[in-house]
């Protein structure tokens, strides 16, 4: 077996063993004769449990999620939504607001409209329910609409929020970061491809130590190098 | 699910369109990075592996001795096959050739056969055989413009083959007889602009799609109009010249002019 | 076979050069490219993902979908493409090499489409698409019990060899893939063809073992590998 550094994240793959104290185990893991092993290819968190996270894999939703879902179908009672999971969402009719008609439903959300959703319901078989995040209904209408891994956006939103507020401070737009992975972002056509890039970059780097500071460093660079340019 | 664009994404491209801009920051007439590997087959007879960006296509040229058809005793024969093999694209399903798949063969083929790239009266065997050519076309990554990438892998692969005639005692092996240099360049129209090298949501969200291949002076030897959108002559007219530059400039980067070998 | 050494040089226990490359597609939710000797094999996960027709669901759990596939280029003669018998039978038994592993249960109504292509063929085809097809997996982040590793072990003048090349499958007595979980060696594929004593056959399952576990670092190593070479930037 090829030895590793230890890092205080272990890279490990399906069947590597983490520990020898079942009790340890915690989420990405399986317990088998008393032993902990990873249930995927994922970064080893060894703290008072041991947890893998995932590099990759597909959002599975959970009550109470916020997300940004895409209608890909309008039915009679129910607006499809694709939320970038294997399952599909159902908007309810019932859900809007205030009483509409169906007739009414395609000009509110229409195929291809991007709104913000809560997950107010997930059922066993992965029947998947949405209502609007708050009160109103927000389609997205302007803006661009970015996808990374679910997987990485803990790391875009940072710790207690520390790197999304490094973006908001530093790009003069408004930025909202679904638990799926998608990621809308709304300003001046400059500040929204550097949150492009910067977005990426978090994306690709995810799992590496110092990003804060490298992401920091690139906004600065970056800024002043628009400003020369245009 | 797959073919559905979400509305914001198709307002910024045509934004950008409006502006002669595009979402990857390319210009309307430049290329993704093209790679062309060729011989990672051996076992085939010709092989090369094409880049366009990520869109990648692995083209395979088999030749073996075989019987021409009945009515052209004196002519070697090609048939051009596309795979669209489900692990390319979260949209291609297994099963045989759809239209999509046929398209293409058809379209590479005509730019092979068309351009006079092959001669065929001179694949006769002396035993009344004649060489059989297989391109097959076998796309692994598609991230746009497959077409392209298609047309260029089967010219790579053509001229990187070698006929095996040692294996079936038809004296020395030696290449294929390549005297024309195929390229297609495809373009798109969105709203009235006019861009090269469509990448995957360009292609979906565009009307209409033309292909345009030329050989080495610049003759047109193929072209090919696909999406329900209409084009002007004018239109028509800006691609063909757009296209037939852009391929010499193609085949310059790429054979350095010629195919020649 | 000459003084103990094989066609291609090799020792009865040794296997061909093999190379993973992780993540070589970009459509693909997990993809790996593989060279095992000769052969050049790309496979690709899609999934878990919504299941087309429905009636193919299952109401608590995924579908694991596994479709071997030639290139028409990949053999010596071309080859007319699509499915021919024998890559129906290989697509059937190496998913059910696979789907022991996977943790079905976490995705229900859904399916997990493996693809595997073989672009160049010179034998042991299905083990090494085992091979790229558990690291894809992988890539894809699809939850597993561990990683399956597979290789062919067989029988040429007499001696019990590992990793057969095309003239030794070809030429050869037996011929046996197998595939195991390596950590808890369970054995999820085996297959045989020719004629072996029951004592080859245990000097052949033994030898199997052994194969699979070099290959099971190599998988896991081209994982890591693909994580750590990021971590230099």
């Amino acid at each position: 077996m090829m030895k590793q550094e230890k890092l205080d994240k272990t890279i490990v793959v399906p069947g590597d063993l983490l520990s020898e104290d079942a009790t340890k185990a915690a989420e990405g893991t399986y317990v088998e004769n008393g032993k902990v092993y990873s249930l995927t290819y994922g970064l080893a968190d060894e703290k008072e449990k041991v947890r893998v996270i995932p590099l990759s894999g597909k959002y599975l939703p959970a009550i109470g999620d916020v997300v940004i879902g895409m209608v890909s179908d309008v039915s009679f009672s129910n607006w499809k939504v694709d939320i970038n999971s294997p399952y599909e969402a159902l908007m309810h009719i019932s859900e809007y607001p205030r009483r509409i008609e169906s007739s009414e439903m395609a000009k509110i959300m229409g195929v291809g409209d991007l709104a913000i959703f809560k997950v107010v319901d997930v059922d066993p078989s992965m029947k998947i329910e949405l209502a609007p995040r708050e009160g109103q209904l927000r389609v997205l209408r302007s803006g661009r609409v970015v996808e990374v891994s679910y997987t990485k956006v803990p790391r875009v939103i940072g710790r207690a929020g520390s790197m999304i507020s490094l973006l908001k401070s530093k790009l003069d737009l408004n930025i909202f970061v679904g638990k799926n992975g998608r990621i809308w972002i709304n300003g001046k056509a400059e500040d929204e491809d550097l949150a492009v890039k910067v977005i990426k970059r978090i994306e690709r780097e995810a799992h590496t130590s110092g990003l804060t500071d490298r992401i920091t460093k690139l906004l600065e660079e970056e800024k002043h190098g628009v400003h020369e340019k245009r | 699910m797959n073919d559905v664009i979400a509305e914001i994404k198709r307002d910024y491209i045509y934004e950008l369109a409006k502006r002669s801009e595009r979402a990857d920051g390319r210009a309307l007439d430049e290329y993704r990075p093209i790679q062309v590997e060729v011989g990672l087959i051996g076992k085939a007879e010709g092989s090369a592996r094409v880049k366009v960006g990520n869109t990648q296509v692995l083209v395979g040229v088999k030749i073996q001795p075989g019987e021409p058809f009945p009515d052209t005793p004196d002519t070697g024969v090609i048939i051009t096959n596309v795979e669209l093999v489900p692990l390319a694209s979260p949209s291609f399903e297994p099963g045989p050739p759809d239209e999509n798949a046929i398209e293409l063969a058809r379209v590479v083929d005509r730019g092979v056969r068309e351009s006079g790239a092959i001669d065929l009266s001179e694949l006769t065997l002396p035993d009344g055989k004649v060489w059989l050519i297989f391109i097959d076309v076998h796309v692994l990554d598609h991230d746009g413009n497959l077409m392209d990438a298609a047309a260029l892998g089967a010219l790579a692969a053509l001229v990187h083959a070698t006929k095996p005639c040692e294996r079936y005692g038809y004296g020395p092996d030696a290449p294929l007889p390549i005297k024309e240099s195929p390229i297609a360049v495809t373009a798109v129209d969105l709203d009235g602009e006019i861009m090269l090298d469509p990448s995957l949501d360009e292609e979906t969200i565009a009307s209409s799609k033309l292909t345009v291949i030329s050989g080495l002076q610049g003759a047109l030897a193929g072209m090919q109009k696909s999406g329900t959108g209409t084009l002007s002559v004018e239109e028509i007219a800006r691609i063909v010249k757009l296209a037939s530059s852009k391929a010499m400039q193609i085949r310059d980067d790429l054979f350095g002019g010629s195919t020649d070998g | 076979m000459k003084n103990g050494k094989r066609i291609d040089d090799r020792l009865p226990n040794e296997l061909r050069p093999i190379k993973f490359e992780v993540g070589a597609l970009e459509r693909a939710d997990g993809s790996c490219y593989v060279e095992h000797g000769g052969n050049k094999i790309m496979a690709a996960v899609y999934g878990p993902r919504a299941v087309h027709p429905r009636h193919l669901q299952q109401a608590n759990r995924a579908i694991i979908r596994y479709r071997y596939n030639m290139a028409s280029f990949s053999v010596e003669e071309r080859r007319r493409p699509g499915p021919d018998r024998r890559s129906v039978e290989i697509s059937k038994v190496s998913r059910q090499a696979i789907d022991p592993v996977i943790i079905k249960e976490f995705y229900p109504r859904s399916t997990i489409d493996i693809f595997v292509e073989i672009l160049q063929a010179d034998a042991g085809t299905r083990s090494a698409g085992i091979n790229a097809a558990s690291v894809a997996l992988a890539d894809a982040g699809v939850p597993m019990r561990g990683l399956i590793s597979s290789c062919a072990v067989g029988k040429v003048d007499d001696t019990v060899v590992l990793d057969l090349v095309k003239e030794e499958d070809n030429y050869g007595q037996a011929d046996m893939p197998v595939a195991m979980d390596v950590r808890t060696g369970e054995v999820t594929l085996l297959q045989m063809d020719g004629h072996l004593t029951l004592d080859e056959f245990e000097q052949a399952l033994e030898l199997g073992k052994i194969g699979c576990a070099s290959i099971a670092d190599m998988q896991r190593e081209a994982l890591i590998q693909k994580y750590r070479g990021k971590e230099d930037e």
